[in-house]
């Protein structure tokens, strides 16, 4: 008798177990269904590949070094929008954190309406949001403080509230057994012990709107975005390839940066 | 020729730990070797070598007469089996799929790409589950069971490599007595149905006394004894056990006594 | 200053040690400077905030009636979106699936191989995904599927940062149990690696899609199709109720899913 050597997966059925192929041929499908909906054509991609390495070809050309004061400029005050985005942020969802945390929250019907409120603020990229206030306020660097501060009021306030939700619960019994009032117990008790999850967060947070207000500028509101698009639409490859540069450096440096910053935070609460 | 020869094997950690010092060694085809001596003298190092896992900074390490060297590390490691401490089972497969992990070697990756396995390894796997008595636990998930089982697992992957030499690192030093008694029988019990050449880390005596044809005796990453386990006197005893600045101290008589 | 001196600066009684010089004051003063400073070189006018602040409240009673007449269409472009969104996080999934594994330390065949693998996540998660979007507009023509490339892109260098510091995290025992059998770098990376992260994995990609679902919802700005565009010239031609509209559709929908993923991630977790 010849043994025929036949494919077979480590189940009792020798079949790849059901959830799992249930769950890949889902996906499949909806990927499939939503093929034509997204214009997904191979051949069309192959051959813009070759668009893509003209346009990449024509990136490569003389800087134009003319232009450099200018992209410093600019990129400081993206830099500075982000900055600021996140510091008047950080203000307003310390307060906004406690009244949503389960623990620190007056009532719950409070801690119900910040959480939705909350999810409100951050459904919406900050893009939208910037349009909204462009409209509202007129152009300029404002509206996408603006627009950066009340997405990031959404997402730290929601941080926060997680990270005073699950701080010791001893040490906050322990100050308010010294007679401290409500207050005090979250300023002596909670946000001490909830620190270094705060600064992680806020690294976080900053990494990440250091991305947003880069492109903020696409609706005039501030920083290196519109010079971006410009560029872009006016073909000019020579500061488009300072632009795309200058951006890359610093996001990836920022990125090194909180990395190590989270480490040493990470590490420090550990030893 | 030996199954495995160890030619004045040194090794030297990047922090300066020098945890061995020109081992040599032959394990002959078929033999039952304990490797006997107290944490830090380097035993574990020895096997780790042996297997590839750590590469030896000086010296050489044959298998079956082969090199051990970048260039053949996977097949040699097909032929050396390893059972480990922490058995280092992957928690979240089944058992059986944990034992078809030992036919890995033999297999191209595009297969494992996908979880596939020849219908003949399933059989492997299902004869090593039987050697080792999980057969109904062929289906559970491997951090289910309990930690004899699961180096029973991890002996029943060995075997499914169908390995010349089974390197067992401490494997009984997480288990219970009644547990340590089964896992060494089963060890010995392979290599006397088997023929596969067996080496043992071991630092309880009584165990290396009962399972052993040979027994070598490290300290300080040298060997300080080789012979048959009735050639190991109290006298050797004491050398293997020894610590530097300790040699007339009762407790390791004491110690000895009772092991 | 010799010794005398200093002897007899000393305070005769006993007292406290010395109290340990506290930065905070100095931190706080600095930041405050640095955050005036920025105010005054972004040259924000207050009087413009405040203005804008008492318009407000007359700006967004213009979105007070929402037109929900067209509501079709934007549902159309919603799911042209969430289409996008999907197929992006796909993308991001197969990208981060091969070169999560070269990324980890302790899987990685090689260190040129982690070195590369870590520099071209790192790549891909620094292009901002509206960057990208506009290349792949620009190489492709309009439409969808340059922004879901472009989602693709930017997210798989994250999804590939977060699984490779998974794939790190993974017991070092069962990367050697496996390895010790003579298994290779796909082997390993199949049988140690993914299976003891799946559940970390599955809850990132979710993330993710959660993260791009909003995402695909703005890309229309640059002409990547969905419903963003939509919104971009209803806001341009001043039509609040239609804006109102669409923007109650973006923001039902983002809600939808972060319950559905929250859902589901619990069930995972």
């Amino acid at each position: 008798m010849t043994t025929v050597s036949i494919w077979r997966w480590p189940t009792p059925s020798g079949l790849p177990p059901l959830p799992l192929v249930g769950g890949a041929l889902a996906l499949l499908g909806a990927l499939w269904l939503t093929a034509p909906v997204v214009e997904v054509d191979f051949v069309r991609l192959l051959g813009a590949l070759g668009r893509m390495v003209a346009f990449a070809g024509q990136m490569f050309v003389t800087p134009d070094w003319h232009y450099v004061p200018q992209l410093l400029a600019k990129m400081l005050e993206t830099i500075e929008m982000t900055v600021l985005g996140t510091a008047i942020a950080i203000v307003v969802s310390l307060p906004l954190g406690l009244l949503a945390a389960g623990n620190a929250t007056p009532h719950p019907l409070v801690y119900r309406i910040t959480r939705d409120l909350l999810s409100l603020m951050r459904a919406l990229p900050e893009l939208v949001w910037a349009l909204v206030f462009v409209s509202a306020v007129g152009l300029g660097p404002l509206p996408g403080v603006m627009a950066l501060a009340f997405v990031t009021v959404g997402f730290m306030g929601k941080f926060f509230a997680e990270a005073i939700e699950v701080v010791d619960h001893k040490a906050v019994e322990g100050v308010r057994a010294h007679g401290a009032g409500w207050l005090q117990v979250r300023l002596f008790a909670m946000l001490p012990q909830a620190l270094p999850d705060f600064v992680g967060t806020v690294m976080y947070i900053l990494d990440h709107n250091l991305r947003a207000a880069t492109i903020l500028g696409l609706v005039g509101a501030g920083g290196i975005g519109y010079d971006l698009v410009m560029s872009m639409r006016l073909f000019q490859y020579d500061r488009l390839l300072l632009i795309a540069l200058a951006i890359y450096l610093v996001v990836t440096l920022l990125d090194r940066l909180s990395d190590r910053l989270r480490s040493r935070i990470i590490h420090g609460a550990r030893a | 020729m030996s199954a495995i020869s160890i030619q004045s094997v040194s090794k030297r950690f990047p922090n300066g730990c020098e945890a061995l010092m020109g081992i040599n060694a032959e394990i002959q085809p078929g033999s039952f070797t304990v490797v006997l001596g107290p944490s830090g003298a380097g035993k574990s190092t020895l096997l780790r070598v042996l297997n590839g896992l750590e590469a030896s900074t000086d010296g050489s390490v044959r298998i079956g007469g082969e090199t051990l060297g970048k260039g053949n590390l996977r097949k040699l490691r097909a032929s050396v089996a390893m059972v480990f401490q922490q058995f280092n089972l992957v928690d979240r497969l089944s058992v059986v799929t944990n034992v078809l992990t030992g036919r890995l070697a033999h297999r191209s990756w595009v297969g494992s790409l996908f979880y596939l396995f020849r219908t003949e390894d399933m059989e492997v796997a299902r004869q090593a589950l039987a050697r080792v008595g999980l057969t109904d636990k062929a289906w559970s998930r491997a951090d289910k069971l309990s930690g004899g089982q699961q180096q029973r697992v991890g002996i029943a992957r060995a075997l499914a490599q169908r390995p010349k030499v089974i390197l067992a690192d401490e494997p009984v030093a997480s288990l219970d007595p009644v547990a340590s008694e089964e896992i060494m029988a089963l060890l010995r019990e392979i290599r006397d149905r088997d023929g596969i050449t067996v080496v043992v880390n071991l630092h309880q005596v009584d165990l290396a006394r009962r399972f052993a044809d040979r027994i070598i005796g490290m300290n300080g990453g040298r060997v300080v004894f080789d012979g048959t386990p009735a050639e190991l006197s109290p006298q050797a005893l004491r050398t293997i056990y020894q610590r530097e600045g300790m040699e007339h101290d009762n407790s390791l008589d004491l110690a000895l006594a009772y092991a | 200053m010799n010794i005398h001196d200093l002897k007899s600066a000393r305070p005769p009684q006993l007292s406290l040690p010395p109290k340990p010089r506290n930065p905070m004051p100095v931190w706080v003063a600095t930041t405050l400077v640095t955050l005036w400073l920025i105010v005054w070189d972004l040259d924000i006018s207050f009087e413009a905030l405040v203005y804008g602040v008492a318009d407000m409240g007359e700006y967004f009673s213009r979105y007070g009636q929402p037109d929900f007449s067209d509501l079709s269409r934007y549902l159309e472009l919603m799911g042209i979106t969430l289409a996008t969104a999907l197929w992006g996080t796909a993308f991001a999934l197969l990208v981060a699936f091969f070169l999560a594994p070269l990324a980890a330390r302790n899987f990685a065949p090689n260190p040129v191989a982690y070195r590369v693998a870590r520099e071209i996540l790192n790549f891909m998660r620094a292009m901002p995904d509206l960057l990208l979007a506009l290349i792949f507009v620009a190489a492709l023509g309009l439409g969808p599927l340059p922004g879901a490339l472009a989602l693709g892109v930017h997210t798989a260098g994250f999804l590939g940062k977060f699984f490779a510091e998974s794939l790190e995290r993974v017991d070092q025992g069962v990367c050697e149990g496996v390895a010790a059998t003579g298994a290779n770098f796909p082997q390993r990376v199949m049988y140690a690696g993914w299976p003891s992260i799946l559940r970390e994995a599955l809850g990132y990609t979710l993330y993710i899609l959660d993260r791009n679902v909003r995402m695909a919802s703005v890309l229309g700005l640059v002409g990547a199709g969905g419903i963003g565009l939509a919104l971009h010239d209803t806001l341009r031609l001043f039509d609040y109720g239609q804006s109102a509209a669409l923007i109650l559709v973006i923001l039902a929908t983002i809600l939808i899913i972060d319950y559905a993923s929250a859902w589901l991630r619990g069930r995972l977790g």
